[in-house]
């Protein structure tokens, strides 16, 4: 009799001891998938996150200049330092210019004055990409849209970029 | 382009664009011990400049995975199989195939690949993460991108 009782009390013991750890299972997969649910409206804020380029307003010319920056990123598996680079000017109006340079073609590295043949103009070595210096892709080369736009800010004098923005087909 | 996914969406539609492919040669070895930190040290090196390059020219280019092969072993044979990815490689509109590599041994067996071998005289140790290699590393992907672009 005692025996058997102890049986039961063994049995519910496990029964509660699982009921835990499922539980604590349930738990598990359920909050990452809750972050992931919410995580969108917390990152909201965050997106907008500007970076310090560590290039002087004063040192901004018409002419389009590389600058290239780092920033962490986190993609699941790694989190690295990625590179980015910007072609940063002043257009006509004195409106700071920041241009991502990634082709809008196929993605390769568009460069200012990448090609001699085409002056003033930026310039895609992969498969002659050519735009404007307003970032407008030149009819009739691959690339279909224009360069997207890196948000910008000027703080204490300093120039900070955010996102690149596509500017839709042009 | 790389062997992932999302970039071979994109290839498979636009296939006649991309016309290059790297493929990197990579010794390893485990028994020479004397040499493992420097192979271990050039495959790392080999790996970054790659993918740094594919990163320029990624809208023309595709970065095989990478090929491994014991370091000892005879290179001869492992150019037959080399020529056996190149054919299966050539079945797809790709025009240019260059091989990188740190790797003298493959300067003498130019002949038996098919394609451009470019042989990089190698680095031998640093530190990854300083700001000389991130130098030499940005001023050798500048050269070896005008060289590919040479053959365009
Ligand atoms: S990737 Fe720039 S023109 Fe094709």
């Amino acid at each position: 009799m005692s025996e058997k009782k102890q049986q039961v009390t063994r049995r519910q013991f496990l029964n509660y001891t699982l009921t835990g750890v499922g539980g604590f299972m349930a738990a598990g997969m359920l909050i990452p998938m809750l972050r992931m649910a919410v995580d969108p409206v917390l990152q909201e804020s965050g997106a907008g996150d500007m970076v310090n380029v560590g290039l002087s307003v004063d040192d901004i010319t018409d002419e389009p200049q590389r600058v290239d920056w780092n920033v962490e990123q986190v993609d699941g598996w790694h989190e690295s330092e990625v590179n980015q680079t910007a072609w940063v000017f002043t257009d006509e109006n004195g409106d700071i210019q920041a241009f991502s340079p990634i082709c809008t073609h196929l993605g390769c590295f568009v460069s200012w004055e990448g090609s001699d043949d085409h002056p003033n103009e930026f310039f895609c070595p992969c498969h002659d990409g050519r735009y404007y210096k307003d970032g407008t892709n030149v009819p009739g080369t691959p690339p279909l849209a224009p360069l997207d736009v890196y948000e910008h800010e000027v703080r204490d004098g300093m120039l900070f970029l955010g996102q690149a923005k596509s500017r839709g087909e042009a | 382009m790389k062997w992932k996914k999302e970039d071979l969406n994109q290839y498979v539609q636009a296939k006649e664009y991309i016309d290059t492919v790297i493929i990197p040669l990579i010794p390893f070895q485990f028994t020479d011990e004397q040499n493992i930190e420097k192979n271990a040290f050039q495959s790392e090196v080999l790996s970054i400049l790659t993918n740094e390059i594919e990163k320029e020219l990624t809208g023309r280019v595709m970065l095989i995975p990478n090929y491994y092969y014991i370091k000892s072993s005879d290179l001869d044979d492992e150019s037959t199989i080399l020529r056996g990815w190149t054919e299966e490689i050539k079945k797809q509109p790709f025009k240019h195939v260059f091989f990188l590599t740190f790797d003298s041994g493959w300067k003498k067996r130019e002949g038996k690949l098919d394609g451009t071998l470019l042989w990089l005289p190698g680095v031998k140790s640093g530190d990854l993460h300083s700001a000389e290699m991130h130098t030499v590393i940005k001023d050798q992907v500048e050269q070896i991108g005008e060289l590919i672009r040479s053959y365009w």
